[in-house]
């Protein structure tokens, strides 16, 4: 194969390499002048893999992807927009921090969403640790419309439109105090799933360590999603408490299984770690237990029972008490090997693939079993705090021996399944339907952590494309410093055998989950119509102005300015005002030209906003400090780009 | 009202076919079918772009276009309005603002002209009421090129980029500055042209169909003795 695909490739890059000179281009030229592949190949030192890789890989400039990874930027606070398979980043998206090239957090509109809407008892956060990504799903297919993003260092929940890639809402949970198992959508996005991590009195109360077992506690939460309104609706949310175990990575049931949620856990052993005294540290105390508890939660009956009423009230978010949840068949367990992380549902609903972190094995559960024994109330006991628990081998449909650090797994159209495996630094493959057969393991580089597939947590996975996301990079790029990137390597599944083609350094935080969608899923528009739209209400602002219609509003102190941007200028450009004054910009972006968009930034006075075309922005500040600050457009936007600027004139105080 | 001399084509179709009435009921259908299909094509235009700018630049890889009917300019507008600002030309809304008003008058005065062809077009000067279907196609072109002269030569001098003044090209390629411009007519000039020219060519043909009729100085394309018929009228022949 390998000694015809030479050949075979040649001749096919042949025609862009040579042949493709036609009178238009010019001749073409490669390392050193060679024009002939294998020459390139020598010069470069590349094998025939390495050429089929690049191949599969290489994308032509105007050629665009087949598919977007959307990629949590970790604390980066942010989301990442990659390309498959030149796996290029698109984009980042600012989500949780201050982003100055977006103008979120620099004086714009976005600055009610990062500073107020997102703060945690009081306090200001403009970090998040962005953990696992969900895209909104219509009959759990990923339709491309709107993607949830977690925090887990604060316990909060942001909407990103992806009709503009911007983040629309910030909702911090007033109930627990960190999030892991989110954002996690069921089917048809009726809910966004948050769970908590690590144990603490609910609503953000004190209790000492040693009332752990009786005051700590995780919740899930399940936040209404209103897709009308494109936001989280939090009146029409709920949670339901959950004991104090660190629930981790959640998934929601669809077709036969639709309805349920499922949640691993670990630290069963509710261990805090040392408590400062001679107990062993968490990473021990909660590595004890051989099982866990995969918890198994009924959503649509705790829906009824919350709009029953059985809630308590809990920093104004209603809370299912655990025990009602427990004694109402909301809560069920069945043990899960050990420490797990994965928590996966295939394609079809029928079954849930858990990844035993300190176990060998993936571990899946037949959810028919697991709901008829539920039904039956065939329980073999409960726990401390009487939710019942399922017999382990009578919910199993079998084990599959994967190898060190099983983690997360997602899925190909043919029932197979791909799961990371930490320790081992591999992929496996293997299949749901026939556990036992043999794997097929493809070593990673270094340390895989999540893994994601083409639309491969979907109801139909596409197969074509894995990608690891390696927590190490080591060796594969080259140095920056003791803090390396992460590494995303690219995988092509559509063979017989995996083949690693690409790897992509992602050097801004460290990536947690991500997922892959059709790239033509997403209808992202071009410019904000009409002129004059606030992104954040989807409407002309009140406030925007038509040509002709810029002018300057004062009222004692206020100072409203009320200025259209256009090539290359701002109208007025020319703003006095007196110091103290409550300066308010009013900028609309007349432009409707595709790519259009113009910055505007006062100096010293750290404002920075970013103008689309079409786009509304207002910018609100006290101009407290005296004399002439230059305003200029931040982004290139001409030829006359430099002369697109003006002054604010801060006359001082008598 | 004497016998009506013999037309020296009648003398020939006579020679070939022996004797045929030239004002055959058939051929009048056609002359005022013709004339009613050119005023229907004119109306039609005034709903559907007569010229076409295409402008292509490197950063406009899908090209700007700028589409003018007789009501108006539509199209990339703005985008380049914002061009032309850079060199000071004024705002394409601001060109041929009154004879964008004057358009649906056109019309008008073009359709009744044809109402008058097809009542009096035989009569002395009838011929004149081709003229606003000749008008239109062609006023539109020189008008056209009027404003495009007008714009290009009336630049404000205090735009950032000095240009000499110019003309744009009205038809086909032509070049400003980084652009490549591409002018072509579009379906409405073209049917307006196609209804000017059925129009004409009915009142021509009519000429030639009822040369031979008695009352041929006295009606207009439309012939009463095709719609009544004269019953024992020798004038009155075919189907």
């Amino acid at each position: 194969m390998r000694i015809l695909a030479v050949p075979l490739l040649a001749a096919a890059l042949g025609v862009s390499l040579g042949a493709g000179c036609g009178p238009d281009a010019p001749g073409p030229s490669a390392p050193g002048g060679a024009v002939d592949l294998k020459q390139v190949m020598a010069q470069r030192g590349l094998t025939d893999a390495d050429v089929i890789a690049a191949a599969k890989t290489y994308t032509p400039t105007g050629k665009h992807d087949e598919y977007v990874i959307l990629a949590s930027g970790g604390h980066g606070g942010n989301l990442v927009a990659i390309g498959v398979p030149s796996m290029r980043i698109l984009k980042y998206v600012a989500v949780f921090g201050p982003e100055p090239w977006q103008g979120y957090g620099y004086g714009g509109l976005g600055d009610k969403l990062l500073y107020e809407d997102s703060k945690q008892g009081g306090k200001q956060i403009t970090w998040g640790d962005v953990h696992h990504p969900n895209l909104s799903e219509t009959n759990g297919e990923y339709d491309g419309e709107f993607i949830f993003v977690n925090d887990k260092a604060n316990a909060r929940i942001a909407v990103v439109d992806l009709k503009d890639f911007t983040t629309k809402q910030i909702i911090a949970n007033r109930l627990v105090m960190s999030d892991h198992g989110g954002a996690f959508v069921t089917p048809n996005t009726e809910y966004v799933v948050e769970t908590s991590q690590y144990p603490a009195p609910l609503g953000g109360a004190y209790a000492p360590l040693s009332e752990y077992k009786d005051k700590y506690r995780g919740a899930a939460t399940f936040w209404k999603f209103d897709r009308s309104r494109g936001r989280i609706d939090e009146a029409a949310s709920f949670a339901i408490e959950l004991p104090p175990y660190s629930q981790d990575l959640a998934d929601a049931g669809k077709f036969d299984s639709d309805g349920w949620v499922f949640i691993g856990s670990w630290n069963t052993e509710m261990s805090a770690g040392t408590e400062g005294k001679d107990k062993p540290p968490m990473e021990s105390g909660a590595s004890q237990n051989d099982m866990d508890y995969l918890h198994i939660i009924d959503w649509k009956k705790a829906e009824q029972l919350v709009q029953a009423g059985k809630t308590t009230d809990i920093n104004g978010m209603r809370v299912l008490p655990l025990a009602t949840a427990a004694a109402e068949g909301v809560l069920t367990f069945v043990g899960e090997p050990k420490s797990p992380h994965g928590c996966d549902v295939t394609p079809d609903g029928k079954a849930i693939v858990v990844g035993g972190k300190l176990d060998t094995h993936a571990t899946v559960f037949e959810f028919a079993k697991v709901k008829e024994l539920i039904a039956k109330k065939d329980f073999e006991g409960r726990d401390a705090y009487g939710v019942p628990i399922l017999n382990f081998q009578k919910a199993l449909r079998g084990q599959q021996e994967i190898g060190l650090g099983p983690l997360h797994t997602v899925f190909d159209e043919k029932g197979n399944a791909y799961t990371s495996v930490f320790l081992d630094s591999t992929v496996v493959k293997w299949n749901y339907n026939q556990i036992g057969q043999p794997t097929e393991a493809l070593p990673v580089h270094y340390n895989i952590g999540h893994i994601t597939a083409a639309e491969g947590d979907s109801a139909s996975p596409d197969g074509r494309y894995v990608v690891a996301m390696n927590k190490m990079a080591q060796d594969r790029h080259l140095g920056v410093g003791p803090l390396l990137p992460q590494n995303f390597q690219l995988i092509d599944i559509t063979g017989p055998k995996m083949e690693l083609i690409y790897d992509l350094p992602i050097p801004l935080g460290e990536p947690h989950y991500a997922q892959m969608i059709k790239a033509d899923k997403l209808k992202t528009i071009q410019v904000y119509t009409p002129a004059g739209t606030d992104p954040y209400t989807d409407e002309v602002s009140p406030h925007a102005v038509a040509a002709g219609g810029e002018r300057i509003e004062r009222n004692g102190n206020k100072v409203d300015v009320y200025m259209s941007v256009i090539r290359s200028h701002f109208t007025p450009d020319t703003i006095e005002v007196n110091q103290g004054d409550l300066v308010t910009f009013h900028l609309t972006n007349l432009e409707q030209a595709f790519d259009q968009t113009h910055g505007f930034a006062v100096d010293m006075y750290n404002l920075n906003v970013s103008l689309e075309p079409g786009k509304y922005e207002r910018v609100s500040f006290v101009a407290d400090r005296p004399g002439v600050f230059p305003l200029y457009c931040t982004e290139f936007c001409s030829a006359l780009h430099l002369e697109m600027a003006g002054y604010l004139l801060v006359k001082p105080r008598a | 009202m004497g016998a009506a001399p013999v037309h020296p084509v009648e003398e020939k179709s006579r020679l070939v076919s022996g004797p045929r009435a030239t004002w055959s009921r058939s051929q009048r259908w056609v002359v005022l079918g013709l004339a009613l299909l050119g005023a229907a094509l004119i109306a039609v235009s005034y709903f559907l772009p007569y010229w076409h700018f295409a402008l292509f630049a490197p950063q406009y890889p899908k090209g700007l276009n700028l589409v003018i009917s007789l009501t108006g300019v539509t199209g990339d507008v703005q985008e380049i309005d914002i061009i032309n600002h850079y060199i000071g030309m004024g705002h394409l809304g601001e060109a041929a603002k009154l004879e964008r008003q004057l358009a649906a008058w056109g019309i008008g005065v073009a359709g009744a002209a044809i109402a008058v062809l097809i009542v009096a077009s035989g009569r002395r000067l009838g011929w004149l009421a081709t003229l606003p279907a000749v008008v239109l196609p062609l006023g539109f072109v020189l008008d056209t090129f009027y404003w495009m002269y007008r714009f290009g030569h009336e630049l404000d001098p205090m735009a950032p980029i000095t240009m000499k003044p110019f003309t744009p090209t009205l038809f086909g390629e032509g070049r400003v500055g980084q652009f490549r411009t591409l002018a072509t007519p579009e379906w409405g000039f073209w049917l307006s042209l196609a209804g000017f020219a059925l129009v004409v060519y009915a009142v021509v043909r009519r000429r030639r169909v009822c040369h031979a009729c008695p009352l041929h100085d006295r009606c207009g394309l439309v012939c009463p003795k095709a719609l009544v018929g004269v019953p024992g009228d020798p004038g009155v022949g075919g189907r």
